[in-house]
């Protein structure tokens, strides 16, 4: 990339800082907290923590009743897939728009790999809560060369929202957007 | 504490230093798959071979909330019922593929009380075959005794 077009590719990477990442309002939990779907999380994970299923154990804990396993908070706002079709449309499940993410896909940086997480609970949530999420692009590194390519590192945020618009918790989460080297250890 | 956990520690029995038990994550496709459909997780990667060979991959590979869930299920199986995570954060290495074992270990590297709270640090590490696939660091409270 020449590096006119570097600068350019970078001031618009710029524009959307502080920006939503994808489009329309904050994404809707299709379904409030609930016991099937934390039983099928802990059926899956073998997290037997009583606090999450024993109603009458649960009551007696500073919880006093049951509440959702705190890593389940990303889970309850995931949008519903289109599962026909999955694979042809390149793995996404729903239809979901980035710009900075589509601008880098076009300048080349179509590879990408999570690179960090951060989780902040405010609390645990409780059988009934209904959700709300909104993600904002966070920042976005100058371009950077790893063991895997070149490329940025981009970051967004995600606030979670209970119905009374309390925030109950953060994600903070990096990807690592980037050109993957080829086997002579040069980038195309 | 509870019959649940008769060895969850005490928070004024914990200590920088302490170690917590290791737990040894047998991984397998079901492991994997269960997590990602459990967290309603549908990328292909974590549940289609073909598809993760495609994209480069070994193999199917562990989707990240099913790693926070393990995270979180390494904390609590020591902390006990009455423990509350305040925060996961995590550093993403290599992948966590079928066939394979990863162990958990922890260490708490902070206590401190907080009004009624005591607050845990715990430094965390899952290694598999490739290295380590997360590191980072949980903090949690306990009632303060």
């Amino acid at each position: 990339m020449s590096d006119d077009a570097s600068a350019r590719l970078r001031a618009q990477l710029e524009e959307c800082i502080g920006q939503p990442t994808g489009r329309g309002g904050p994404s809707v939990a299709p379904d409030e907290v609930n016991v099937p779907m934390i039983r099928h999380w802990v059926d899956a994970i073998g997290d037997h923590n009583p606090v999450y299923l024993d109603a009458e154990f649960a009551a007696t804990t500073r919880f006093g009743g049951i509440v959702a396993p705190p890593a389940m908070l990303q889970t309850w706002t995931m949008g519903r897939p289109t599962i026909q079709g999955l694979a042809e449309r390149g793995g996404a499940p729903s239809d979901v728009e980035s710009r900075m993410l589509a601008l880098l896909n076009a300048a080349g940086y179509k590879s990408i790999v999570a690179t960090n997480s951060e989780l902040e609970f405010e609390r645990y949530l409780r059988l009934g809560d209904r959700l709300h999420a909104s993600t904002v692009f966070e920042s976005v590194s100058d371009e950077k060369t790893t063991a895997r390519g070149r490329g940025y590192f981009v970051t967004w945020v995600t606030t979670y929202l209970d119905e009374a618009g309390e925030v109950v918790g953060r994600q903070r989460f990096r990807v690592f957007k980037f050109k993957p080297l080829d086997a002579t250890g040069a980038t195309a | 504490m509870s019959a649940y956990h008769p060895t969850a520690p005490r928070w004024s029995d914990i200590r920088e230093g302490d170690e917590l038990p290791p737990f040894d994550l047998p991984l397998t496709a079901s492991v994997i798959v269960a997590g990602a459909i459990a967290s309603r997780d549908f990328m292909p990667v974590h549940h289609d071979r073909a598809f993760a060979n495609a994209q480069g991959a070994p193999d199917i590979f562990m989707n990240i909330l099913t790693t926070n869930g393990y995270v979180a299920r390494f904390i609590t199986d020591w902390a006990g019922p009455e423990a509350m995570l305040e925060k996961i954060s995590i550093r993403l290495g290599a992948p966590a593929c079928p066939d394979d074992t990863m162990r958990f270990t922890g260490m708490v590297t902070s206590t401190l009380r907080r009004g009624g709270d005591g607050v845990v640090e715990v430094a965390l590490q899952g290694v598999n075959r490739f290295g380590a696939h997360v590191t980072g660091t949980a903090v949690l409270t306990l009632p303060a005794d």
